[in-house]
């Protein structure tokens, strides 16, 4: 066990530190502006958008009381569709599952997961001998400087063009220029090779429909595409809670996911539900024709069926991941996502609770949270993270024979 | 046996504070309630005028952050001085010096508040009754730190001291206290059935009787999250100010998109705090007002060190002390 005494003497220094960093401030103070008046403007256009968050509020929760059988159906769903389903009780379960399907020796290029953070795919993958490359721009920032994400859906928020550009010019060998189209087209001129070089693809997932086994991925940069496409082997990891029962079901959950992340409409919506296949000659069916031969998806549960058990904290399951409430915390909005492990602030030191650690590496996280409300006002689920907290204070504090 | 789980000493002092002394910082009944004093306020009566001594507290809490802001919250020395009271001179920190240092004008303005809050009430004809020498704190800082252990054992002491008053309706000054009242304790204690209200709310509902300001200039208020959100009150405060006769100003985030004012960090992440609360302060002071209008004691003191340590000029006002004005002139 660790203790919360001990451990929130460096979390407060490095909160205090960050607190004081002016990139941090100044990317952060430009994103929370940017990100309110976009919403406002997304849901001026699309005024829809709260009643559609309502009615996928109910989609999520009645699914979360049926994930046993979302969970068996999809799974069948998924291997009629001439894919490969997997289970992972827990994260040594789901990186020996990749390694079985990966091997080693191979090069991978990977979209940006919360859950491949959670289960640390990169660095596990690497240390079977694997060569990965992140191809999310903000991952790959953090992958050459060895960082991690500081929010969920802009990982590198906390970096400035003229700091990208000295990452880039030490990593490239060659000056880049703080000017951010040139930095975004050198990391496409690099990473065009990796995705047809690849052996492995991997994502995340949004949402996933039980009934047709499609899982659905949201994305502008275009690289879950490439990473979904160009290798001969696709892996999906998702977590549990993403399962819906039906595609319309789906799609809704998708458009108030992308709508709440201040997007009106994304630039890709992928969708996929086997491998790539053709039946052009002869009418005879062959897999692998210009997409991946191979599809797996491993169902990871590391500590989400444990919460979804929790009367209090099973609400959290609901969290659609769009970020909206980071950009409403007091807390955040100064310290970005040191207020965090692998998942940031007040929803984060829930999930923390469950699926990184339990309460004891939560504590320091669950005493930070201001309990003020404001993301429970910004959160198209109504996720209430000050009640959650207040609970999972209460189990911090109690011993554990007090339970 | 498991071991207990060791926390940060600012926790659990707070804790024993509360349990044992019925006040987060083991004050005394004299300093709790010397405010009332020829008031002479019946002890027993159908509206209770609650406090939780709550901003009695502010001018200590002040002074120990301004301490612990250069000390280490979480070190043995901090447990020396959240327990003053019972440790005394062990370490050369004498509680009654640290007690002593604060300042008396913050002292008297704070304890002034509840003075003032009595006086606006029966100026609109509330009948209050208040109980100073048994009065305890309502408990939310057990609520809010995660004690509900403590709590539960705790919040029949507070159901006592208002069912002994008789009271049919409290007020409360602190919105931390109406939420105690109306939403927490009757969940986990056998709590009189009482009206609970804040005293926005009891002002709102006579506002026609307050006395008009001559203030010229707007103000700006900054919505409590405990008032906005948890308990739905911010419309009321706009419509005592139309009554009194005074121009507004809204903050860019306001009503139940309000910002905190970091009060709830202050004791574990002071730094935290202070730049929260200075956030804040830029946002309230950005309006153009030079007051802004506060209706919870934490947050009071909050802004209170955040306009220092942002070097704004604006000042940070309790509703009850601006309402106040109109009786004075």
């Amino acid at each position: 066990m660790s203790s919360f005494k001990k451990d929130i003497d460096d979390y407060t220094k490095n909160l205090n530190d960050a607190s004081k960093d002016k990139n941090i401030s100044t990317a952060l103070t430009r994103a929370v502006s940017t990100y309110r008046e976009t919403v406002a403007a997304t849901m001026k256009k699309y005024p829809h958008t709260p009643e559609l968050a309502k009615e996928v509020r109910e989609i999520k929760t009645e699914a979360l009381k049926n994930n046993d059988k979302l969970l068996k159906q999809a799974m069948e769903t998924i291997e009629s569709n001439k894919g490969k389903a997997y289970f992972a009780k827990d994260q040594e379960e789901a990186i020996k599952i990749a390694h079985g399907i990966i091997g080693t020796g191979k090069v991978i290029v990977k979209g940006k997961s919360m859950l491949g953070e959670e289960l640390q795919l990169r660095h596990n993958l690497e240390k079977l001998g694997n060569e990965v490359w992140e191809t999310d721009l903000g991952e790959f920032i953090l992958q050459l400087t060895n960082d991690r994400p500081m929010h969920i859906l802009s990982p590198a928020i906390h970096i400035p063009r003229e700091q990208v550009a000295e990452i880039f010019s030490k990593f490239f060998k060659k000056k880049i220029e703080p000017d951010i189209a040139e930095e975004v087209a050198v990391v496409r001129e690099f990473l065009r090779e990796k995705y047809f070089k690849a052996d492995v693809g991997i994502s995340g997932a949004n949402v996933v429909a039980a009934d047709t086994g499609q899982i659905v991925i949201i994305e502008n940069e275009g690289n879950v595409r490439l990473c979904t496409g160009a290798p001969p082997v696709h892996i999906a990891f998702v977590g549990i809670e993403k399962l819906v029962p039906t595609f319309l079901d789906a799609m809704k959950v998708a458009e108030v996911n992308w709508r709440y992340a201040q997007y009106p409409a994304p630039s890709y919506v992928n969708i996929i539900s086997g491998p790539s296949k053709t039946g052009d000659i002869e009418k005879v069916t062959t897999y692998g024709a210009h997409g991946p031969r191979e599809f797996h998806v491993v169902f990871v549960d590391n500590g989400r069926s444990d919460m979804l058990k929790d009367e209090t904290c099973n609400q959290a399951l609901n969290c659609l991941r769009c970020g909206g409430c980071m950009y409403e915390c007091p807390v955040f909005q100064v310290t970005a996502g040191h207020y965090g492990r692998t998942y940031l602030s007040g929803i984060g030191s829930v999930w923390t609770s469950f699926v990184d650690g339990g309460v004891d590496e939560a504590a320091s996280m669950l005493y930070t949270c201001l309990r003020c409300g404001r993301c429970v006002e910004r959160c198209p689920m109504k996720i209430d993270v000050p009640t959650m907290v207040g609970e999972l204070r209460s189990r911090v504090v109690s011993s554990d024979d007090d339970k | 046996m498991v071991a207990k789980r060791e926390i940060p000493p600012v926790l659990e002092i707070l804790c024993e504070n509360i349990v044992k002394s019925n006040n987060p910082l083991a004050l005394n009944e004299k300093d709790l309630s010397s405010w009332a004093k020829g008031l002479n306020l019946p002890l027993k009566g159908d509206t209770l005028f609650y406090t939780g001594g709550e901003y009695q507290l502010l001018p200590y809490i002040d002074s120990l952050v301004k301490t612990i802001t250069y000390i280490n919250p979480n070190g043995n020395f901090f447990s020396l001085v959240m327990g003053a009271r019972k440790i005394v001179n062990m370490t050369g920190i004498h509680a009654e010096k640290i007690y002593a240092s604060i300042l008396a004008k913050d002292k008297k303005r704070y304890n002034l508040i509840n003075y003032k809050a009595v006086y606006i009430l029966q100026k609109l004809g509330y009948d209050l009754c208040y109980n100073g020498k048994e009065e305890i704190y309502s408990g939310a800082l057990l609520h809010e730190l995660g004690f509900w252990k403590e709590l539960k054992s705790y919040a029949p002491k507070v159901a006592d001291y208002v069912r002994k008053t008789e009271a049919k309706t409290v007020v409360c000054i602190s919105p931390h206290a109406a939420e105690m009242f109306k939403l927490i304790l009757p969940q986990i204690t056998d709590f009189p059935d009482v009206k609970v209200r804040t005293f926005v709310e009891m002002v709102c509902e006579r506002k026609e009787l307050l006395p008009k300001l001559n203030y010229n200039k707007p103000v700006v208020i900054h919505d409590s999250c405990r008032l906005a959100r948890e308990l739905g009150i911010h419309e009321e405060i706009r419509q005592i100010l139309d009554s009194l006769g005074v121009k507004y100003i809204e903050a860019l985030r306001n009503r139940e998109w309000t910002t905190c004012c970091g009060g709830p960090s202050k004791m574990l992440f002071p730094d935290i705090s202070k730049i929260v609360s200075g956030r804040r302060v830029t946002e309230l002071a950005d309006t153009g007002a030079d007051t802004a209008l506060i209706s919870c004691p934490y947050c009071l003191s909050a802004l209170e060190s955040g306009k220092h340590y942002e070097s704004r000029n604006i000042e940070m006002e309790d509703l009850i002390e601006f309402i106040y004005r109109g009786y004075e002139s």
